[in-house]
Formats: C-alpha cells, sequence, structure tokens
C-alpha cells in the first residue's frame, strides 16, 4: 500500500516536473539556445497561483482548476514578452548572449517575485480540494490525482496541438530546419514568440500544480531549471517524449530516496545520476530520434 | 510590353561581403523556364538563394512588377516563390503527407487538394504517404522536395541541382515531372548537368566564378557547346 501511495506521489511529481522539461525542450528546439530562465518563469507561475487566489473577494477559496486557464493565458502572454525582450533581440548574436540575458530575465523574475511577495515559502490551492479516496488500506491524494489528470490533459493538448494543426506542422517545421520552414512561407519570429508562449504556459501551469503540495519560493527556479535540465538529458536532448520519461523517472527516483533516506541525499544522487548519464550515454537515454524535434 | 514575371537590376549576392555573384540583370517572363548554368562555384546556388532572400543581396528584384527587395524570404515565399534547395532539406523528421501540409498555406480541403495533385505528380509518394520523410529514398526525397515546393501553388519555382546524386534513371523521372511542371509554372533551374537543364530550359544563363557571360536562348546554347566550355575546362582543371 505504502509503495502505491508512493508511486502516485512520483507520478504527480513525475507529471509536474514533464510539464517544465517540455517547455525547456520547445524553447531549446526553437532556437538551439538553453533558456536558464525556465525555472524562474516557473516560480512565476506558482506566485501568480498565489496572487490569483489572494486576489479572489472574501478571500474565496477558489480552487486551482478555475485559476488554470486564466493562468495559461497570462503565463503565455509572459512567455511572449519574454522573446521579445532576452531572445529575439539577440537570436543573431552566439549562443553565450542568450545564456546570459535569460539568466538575468531569471534573477529579475526571482528577485520581483521576493520583493513582492516575501521570501517565504508560499501555497497555492489545491487544484479541486483537499483530502482524498481511501481504498481499503490505500490512501490516494485528490491533490495528487488532480495533478497527474491536469498533466495528462495539457500534455496530450500539446501532442494535438503538435501532431494534428497546421500551426504544430509550422512550429515542427521551424525546429527542424528553420531556413526551410522560412522558404515555403512561415515567419519564423512568430513561430519563435508562439513557442515561448506556449512554454511558459506550460510553465505556469506547473507551478500551479508545484505550489500546493510542495509549496514556492522566490528562489526555486535554479533548482527547478536544473532538474529539467537533468530530465532532458536523461531522455534525450530535444525530445519531448524523452523529456517527459526523464522527468518520470527522476521524479520516481527522488521520491523513491527521499522515502528511504533523505530528501538532501536523494537530490545529491539525482546530480550524481546526471554525471554517469553524461559519461557513459551522453545522447540520453532514448537518444534522439531523427528528426523528431517539436 | 509584357511586364516581366521576375526582373533583377545589379543584383548581386554576397557572403559577409565576399562577393559570390556579381551585379546582374535578367528577367523571367511568365512561362519561361530559365537554367542557370555554370560549373561547381559559379555562383548558381548563391543566385537562388538570393532570389528567395536566405542570402542577402544587393540590387533591385522584382516580382510580378513589385520591388520585394526588402522582403523576407517567408513573405516572398507567400507571393508566390517556391525555392527547392540543393541536397532537398526536406522536413526528415516529419512524415510525407506532413511535408506537403506544412507548405501549403490554405484551407484544410484546398490542402487536400494539392496533396492528391502531389501525389498524381509523384506516384511513388503516395504510398509512402505516414512514412517519416528520412526513410525515403534519395529520389523520394528530391520528389518530395519538388512536391513540397508545388503545394504553395507557386508562380515561380527555383530549383537548385536536382539531379544531383541521383541514379540517372532517377533523375530522368525527376526531370520528367519538371518538364510537366514547366507546362504551368515559371522555373529558375541551377544546375551543373547542362544537357538535361537544356532539355527543359527554354532560355539561359551561364555563370562563370560569380559573373554572367552568357545570356540567351536555350537553344543557342545547345548549338554552341563552346559556350560552357571555358566553365568546363575550369572545372576539369580544378579536379585534376
Amino acid at each position: 500500500m505504502f509503495a502505491a501511495q508512493l508511486a502516485l506521489n512520483a507520478l504527480a511529481l513525475g507529471a509536474a516536473y514533464a510539464l517544465v522539461a517540455i517547455g525547456f525542450v520547445l524553447v531549446l528546439n526553437a532556437t538551439t539556445a538553453v533558456n536558464f530562465g525556465h525555472g524562474d518563469t516557473v516560480v512565476a507561475g506558482g506566485f501568480l497561483a498565489v496572487a490569483l487566489a489572494t486576489l479572489m473577494p472574501g478571500e474565496l477559496a477558489v480552487p486551482g482548476l478555475v485559476l488554470l486557464p486564466a493562468i495559461l493565458a497570462l503565463m503565455a502572454l509572459f512567455g511572449a514578452l519574454m522573446s521579445w525582450l532576452v531572445y529575439l533581440p539577440i537570436r543573431d548574436r552566439p549562443p553565450v548572449t542568450t545564456f546570459i540575458t535569460t539568466i538575468a530575465f531569471g534573477i529579475i523574475i526571482a528577485n520581483g517575485v521576493n520583493a513582492l511577495f516575501g521570501g517565504a515559502p508560499r501555497s497555492a490551492p489545491t487544484l479541486i480540494g483537499g483530502g482524498g479516496f481511501s481504498a481499503g488500506e490505500l490512501f490516494l491524494s485528490r491533490q495528487s490525482v488532480a495533478i497527474v489528470g491536469v498533466s495528462a490533459v495539457l500534455i496530450a493538448g500539446l501532442a494535438l496541438l503538435l501532431n494534428r494543426t497546421q500551426l504544430g506542422r509550422q512550429l515542427r517545421a521551424c525546429a527542424q530546419d528553420p531556413e526551410m520552414a522560412q522558404a515555403v512561407g512561415i515567419h519564423l519570429t512568430r513561430m519563435t514568440v508562439i513557442t515561448f508562449a506556449l512554454a511558459a504556459a506550460l510553465a505556469g501551469a506547473a507551478g500551479l500544480l508545484l505550489a500546493n503540495q510542495f509549496f514556492v519560493t522566490p528562489s526555486d527556479g535554479g533548482v527547478l531549471m536544473l532538474k529539467a535540465y537533468i530530465a532532458v538529458t536523461i531522455g534525450g536532448w530535444g525530445s519531448l517524449r524523452g523529456a517527459v520519461a526523464g522527468a518520470l523517472l527522476i521524479a520516481a527516483f527522488e521520491v523513491a530516496v527521499a522515502s528511504q533516506i533523505s530528501q538532501p541525499v536523494a537530490e545529491g544522487l539525482l546530480y550524481v545520476t546526471l554525471f554517469i548519464v553524461l559519461f557513459f550515454r551522453p545522447q540520453g537515454l532514448f537518444g534522439e530520434p531523427v528528426g523528431q524535434r517539436a | 510590353m509584357t511586364t516581366p514575371l521576375l526582373s533583377t537590376t545589379g543584383l548581386s549576392v554576397a557572403y559577409g561581403g565576399i562577393p559570390a555573384v556579381a551585379p546582374l540583370n535578367f528577367a523571367v517572363m511568365q512561362g519561361d523556364c530559365l537554367a542557370i548554368l555554370g560549373s561547381n562555384g559559379a555562383g548558381k546556388s548563391s543566385l537562388l538563394r538570393g532570389l528567395i532572400g536566405l542570402t542577402p543581396a544587393t540590387g533591385d528584384l522584382t516580382f510580378e512588377g513589385v520591388n520585394i527587395t526588402a522582403l523576407a524570404t517567408a513573405d516572398r515565399a507567400r507571393r508566390g516563390i517556391a525555392f527547392v534547395p540543393e541536397g532537398r532539406r526536406i522536413f526528415a523528421g516529419m512524415t510525407v503527407r506532413e511535408n506537403l501540409e506544412v507548405a501549403a498555406h490554405a484551407a484544410t480541403g484546398e490542402r487536400q487538394r494539392r496533396r492528391d495533385a502531389a501525389y498524381d505528380l509523384f506516384p511513388q509518394l503516395a504510398a509512402r504517404d505516414r512514412h517519416s520523410a528520412w526513410q525515403l529514398s534519395g529520389g523520394q526525397q528530391q520528389m518530395l522536395a519538388i512536391a513540397r515546393a508545388m503545394m504553395a501553388r507557386p508562380k515561380l519555382l527555383l530549383m537548385d541541382e536536382p539531379s544531383l546524386g541521383l541514379a540517372p534513371a532517377i533523375a530522368k523521372d525527376v526531370v520528367a515531372a519538371l518538364a510537366a511542371i514547366a507546362a504551368d509554372t515559371t522555373i529558375i533551374l541551377a544546375e551543373q548537368n547542362a544537357s538535361l537543364a537544356l532539355d527543359v530550359a527554354s532560355n539561359a544563363i551561364i555563370l562563370d566564378r560569380g559573373q554572367q557571360v552568357f545570356e540567351g536562348s536555350a537553344d543557342d546554347v545547345k548549338n554552341r557547346p563552346e559556350l560552357l566550355a571555358p566553365a568546363q575546362a575550369r572545372a576539369e582543371a580544378r579536379g585534376s
């Protein structure tokens, strides 16, 4: 029973990490640059959820699921703004320039959130309320089930967008060959802005999902960014499926080790695992499928 | 007097200040098939890249009477210029169908009609509709690159070395398709294989080290093979 509950916790954590990692990969594929501010975007989403919840009249206990559409929309706008500020003006310069601008943007987010909300951990509302379901000795947290459900819906929605719509095909074409994408009439700048918007929307959703069960502080961005980086490295650089698989694996690893030893040991061993993967299988466990970029 | 579909005035192409094509003046009329001939390094690919906007060009470029010199590549494509690059450059991770559909900026029904027309032109692609493009043979990839360009219903098709790297039999199929396309689409065809290009072309320009050394009818070049001789001699000398 205990193992089943741990598995559900791991699945919930992994599902939220998957949203973070997918957003990271989307921008990576579209720009070939690492967005070091991506973790801080997750934090921004978490605090946006906190802010929206407290703005409700009379401190109404609004479920996170009700806030989700607003968070997705506002964070998409935030992502579009981010692309205009930190990527598009310097896209023709060496990648190191993007590293610096995204790091700087992440620091601005973290400090801005700190100034507005303070440094203490904050909690966003649950998605569909607290408590859970009991099945014999097994207790399933309602929040964990909701995190898995919401993540699954968002990931499925993204998959449908990328694989079944003309916009999705255009986004994938830009990720695979930006020059030829332009030659077939696709506006690269527009697609880049949409990619940043999608990535930030998913990051915002992840912020909402994580900020209840696991709390959120302004300084969480760095760790979240590293988790996304590890998930993508394990799963295969540039692969969306690999990012999801990597996220689920690192969450399972973290929950298992933390339950048996401690959270700090789990995090430490995670980085050891990253070194091992980089050393023995730098292409990731699943490699990068030929041209599967999106 | 009829307005040319495309005309250049002093159009030159350079890579980071290094000239690849010296200022060129030429015009392509609606329905023409213009062959750009010359040896490797003559500037054929650079010229086509300059026309579609992938490589910076200076001078004036007019398409359907409108100066498009300042337009971005995507806007030139949307105006009706399609490009089949050297090396095919298909979207390898996408299926054959996706490669075609992504290039058609039209409603779903129209996209489907265009896809059916592409499969009529290249039946081999129809059988591989759901296959990933990287799984296709070289010849099929070239067919896909041409079919993808045709999905935009272009007014002008720029083709760079469509026969490069293909077995002679496959190259023949590609040329047959080109001839069919040339019946109702204006084409600029850059090709090292002059005899192949001249079978399809109505007019020709010969480039030699970025300079235009001849402009005239395809028949002139066919009847006076010595026109290509200096460039061929230089290419052979480089190869030896």
